[in-house]
């Protein structure tokens, strides 16, 4: 077998020797270098936009917060004028019907008294006619002995009634 | 039916003698050469345009590397990244060395236990070099544990060694047996397609499916043989 001829290892072990070392030279100051510089660069950058983001997050976060914070504000600010304003409107709305049910009730009153007074007038008005009409029928019934006092009496009474 | 050992075969291609020693430039280092080549260029192809959102062919230098950090991360912790551009190399290399051999003609030099044992002492002598460093003169308690009775060291200590030593020696096997029998696999099926004739395109068929198969072992082995170095530079580094 060739390969257990030791007679060659001299001239193997040298040409190895060379050329692993030509080899590692060239690799460790031209290739290696080359390599790893671009992983280390956008190992670099990844890292910097990784703390930009991580940054960026804690900015936004803070930001979230106040806003929540001006939301609860605004929230209960609001929560206040709505509770103050349905007082004030119920209160409004009270008062507004107190006053209308006072004037309805004076318009009524008024309404009733002037039809009160209306019709006392009319029925003023019907009396004489009334005891005209009372004397004209006693007169024709001849009943000639009743004064129109009397007459007038009656129809008292029984407007009374 | 050709010998289907012949393609681990190491062939000189320039004869080369130092101080007596050989060490001619054979076909085994050139595809050495060809890993580093083909390697380095296939990065730099990829690497020519670079931009924040990776491209198709940037990611693909970026998942490796990620990959091979995180497996440093794991197995050896946050250290271990100093050593990274070794075991990204080594990596590359093993994985280079390993699907350079599944082309047609090519020597695979990962199938070589004197290759491939090279590149583990290199790992070895770089483990002992760090622990040396990290531990000083305490690194010598790889031998002989905390808690351990002196009267136990003549036990202990070579039975530590040896396992320190093995570790290579079966990272190095593990890889050369792999490489090894699925190259012999795919030539042995291969020379069937010849004498079969007309039937031999079953064996071509079957050699497609090996291919991709072998495809996955040669990624796999460099994957392991990098895992395992990781634990051993880790075991370097820290107590056990």
């Amino acid at each position: 077998m060739p390969q257990l001829d030791f007679s060659i290892f001299p001239s193997q072990f040298f040409w190895l020797a060379v050329s692993f070392f030509l080899m590692l030279f060239i690799f460790s100051r031209f290739i290696i270098p080359k390599t790893g510089e671009m992983i280390n660069l956008r190992k670099a950058k990844i890292d910097e936009y990784l703390e930009k983001a991580s940054a960026l997050k804690v900015k936004v976060e803070k930001t979230l917060d106040k806003y929540n914070q001006a939301l609860k504000k605004a929230t209960d600010e609001a929560n206040a004028s709505l509770r103050e304003t349905q007082q004030e409107m119920a209160e409004m709305v009270e008062r507004r019907q107190s006053e209308l049910a006072a004037e309805l009730k004076h318009q009524i009153e008024e309404s009733e008294a002037k039809i009160n007074a209306g019709k006392e007038k009319a029925l003023k008005r019907l009396e004489p006619a009334v005891e005209e009409l009372a004397q004209e029928i006693l007169k024709k019934l001849d009943f000639k002995n009743i004064k129109a006092a009397e007459v007038a009496r009656a129809v008292e009474k029984v407007k009374e009634n | 039916m050709s010998n289907p050992m012949e393609q681990f075969e190491v062939k000189q291609i320039i004869p080369l003698q130092v101080g007596g020693v050989d060490i001619s430039f054979t076909n085994s280092a050139l595809f050495m050469m060809l890993a580093v080549a083909a390697s380095t260029l296939l990065f730099a192809l990829c690497l020519r345009r670079r931009t924040l959102v990776p491209t198709i062919a940037q990611s693909v230098p970026e998942t490796i590397y990620e990959f091979v950090s995180s497996l440093l991360r794991e197995n050896v912790g946050p250290e271990g990244l100093k050593y990274f551009s070794f075991i990204f190399t080594m990596f590359l290399f093993v994985a280079f060395g390993n699907v350079l051999g599944l082309f047609p003609y090519a020597f695979t030099f990962t199938s070589h236990l004197t290759a491939v044992g090279s590149l583990s002492i290199i790992a070895l002598l770089f483990n002992i070099g760090i622990g040396i460093k990290k531990k000083k003169l305490g690194w010598l308690r790889t031998f002989l544990p905390r808690g351990i009775p002196l009267a136990l060291a003549p036990l202990i200590v070579p039975i530590e060694m040896i396992s320190f030593l093995s570790k290579p020696f079966s990272l190095t096997v593990r890889l050369v047996a792999n490489m090894t029998v699925g190259h012999i696999m795919l030539k042995i099926i291969a020379g069937f397609v010849a004498a079969l004739g007309v039937l031999g395109v079953i064996p071509v068929l079957f050699n497609c499916c090996i291919v991709c198969f072998e495809l996955f072992i040669a990624l796999l082995q460099a994957f392991i043989y990098t895992v395992l170095s990781c634990i051993y530079l880790g075991d370097a580094l820290h107590e056990h």
